[in-house]
């Protein structure tokens, strides 16, 4: 073998890609050829460092638990999931029940003071929202296209709310579901902004008059607009500020 | 309905989730950020969770890091338009211009455990991708290939290019050889 066909499968060799027979060959030609020995160590000193010094990222537990819930799966299973690491595995268990725990009593704690105020609509919506975040049914048809979770939701309503996914201006449209607020079946366009969810109900004809200025509730913000003949209430952990554009370009 | 929903779920535990940080370690590799990482994770996922059931035996680290891969690409359209079109290797090659830095802070640089994560960092987004498959997804050319949708012969031409301008970064070499090319210059 000449080093002008070596040098083709240096790489190949030193990644491991070659058959046995090119690399039978190769091996051959390292062996009575020092320079191309030398570019084969060479390629693989870097390929070493990049192993030892690039770190390679494990993905943190809270995107593990979020994309459990992603997946509908019970959150509790993201615990006991097998897991390579014994340790991590435990750490993310005691961490998953420790958040378990504290929705549970923040939920118990609160639903005596929800009976009281959730009388008004914008508490409904909050329950709804806070209701949905932690039954983990935020999303009854999963898609980030309009074409899809219109007709969906059409085909559940007797009317049709205008979908639009606004992923261009920082609000991704990541799926539907339907609501009951107020004693109506209600349209929830859910949206992702940065790390928040923001819920987004409409209905024609709906809150008229009954809720004009931002509010928050426990800590949700929440906005209401009127356009495109319809009634639009968002519900976020994002703030007043930041939903606004959401609303305002929807019920334009 | 309801079983078809649960046997997707099953899947997507069985199928993506042992490979979630080989998902987060590309897209932590693509935007160099650790929250925006994360978002093109979730993205995938829901992505990955729409299409499992179309993904036949085997292959799922592949399968999802392509989706990753996917969904970072539209992502960085949508935030980082300019990163694309200004990456086509200008920027790695400015790094290498050896005059370009102080062999005193390269020496500084060197004993910085961070420089070849760095270094691996600059590259152009075609090279760093195949790097981050290879060295630290340990994958094969064809899975690389099948990850990137280009040919076996591209995704070695990208590897060799991309190792090259790794080796003539500055920061990678050793001082002697910065202070040699400097005194020649």
């Amino acid at each position: 073998m000449k080093c002008e066909n070596a040098r083709l499968d240096m790489d190949s060799y030193a990644d491991g890609e070659l058959s046995a027979w090119r690399r039978f060959a190769v091996r051959r030609h390292l062996d009575a050829c020092p320079a191309c020995a030398g570019r084969v160590a060479e390629a693989r000193s870097l390929q070493q460092r990049i192993r030892a010094e690039a770190p390679r990222f494990t993905a943190p537990e809270r995107l593990r638990a979020s994309v459990m819930a992603l997946s509908g799966g019970p959150v509790a299973r993201a615990a006991t999931r097998p897991s390579r690491d014994l340790r991590w595995q435990w750490i993310g268990a005691g961490a998953l029940v420790g958040c378990v725990l504290t929705i549970v009593s923040w939920v118990a704690g609160t639903a005596a003071l929800d009976r009281a105020t959730e009388t008004d609509l914008a508490s409904a919506a909050v329950a709804a929202h806070v209701r949905a975040v932690l039954a983990d049914q935020m999303i009854q048809v999963a898609s980030s296209d309009q074409h899809t979770v219109k007709p969906w939701l059409s085909s559940h309503l007797d009317y049709s709310p205008p979908v639009q996914d606004l992923a261009d201006e920082g609000f991704a449209l990541v799926g539907a579901r339907i609501e009951t607020l107020d004693g109506h079946p209600v349209a929830t366009l859910v949206y992702r902004y940065r790390k928040h969810t923001v819920d987004v109900f409409v209905r024609p004809d709906w809150l008229r008059s009954r809720m004009t200025d931002p509010r928050t509730i426990r800590g949700f913000h929440v906005l209401r607009a009127e356009g495109g003949g319809m009634d639009w209430l968002a519900v976020s952990d994002a703030s007043a500020e930041a939903i606004a554009p959401l609303l305002r370009r929807l019920s334009e | 309905m309801m079983g078809q929903r649960v046997s997707a779920h099953g899947r997507f535990e069985r199928e993506v989730m042992p490979h979630l940080d080989a998902a987060y370690n590309l897209a932590r590799w693509l935007t160099r950020d650790p929250d925006d990482a994360e978002d093109v994770v979730q993205d995938a996922c829901l992505r990955a969770l729409r299409y499992v059931e179309s993904l036949r035996g085997g292959g799922g680290k592949a399968w999802l890091l392509t989706i990753v891969r996917n969904a970072f690409y539209d992502w960085v359209s949508r935030n980082r338009p300019v990163e694309i079109i200004h990456d086509g290797g200008e920027a790695a090659e400015d790094a290498v211009d050896a005059d370009a830095i102080d062999p005193e802070q390269a020496a500084m640089r060197k004993s910085d455990a961070r420089v070849l994560a760095d270094a691996l960092a600059s590259l152009p987004l075609q090279f760093r991708e195949a790097i981050v498959l290879r060295e630290l997804e340990d994958m094969s050319y064809r899975d690389i290939a099948r990850v990137i949708d280009v040919p076996v012969g591209t995704v070695m031409s990208r590897l060799a290019r991309g190792r090259a301008m790794l080796r003539r970064m500055p920061s990678l070499q050793p001082v002697q050889e910065i202070m040699a090319t400097r005194r020649q210059s």
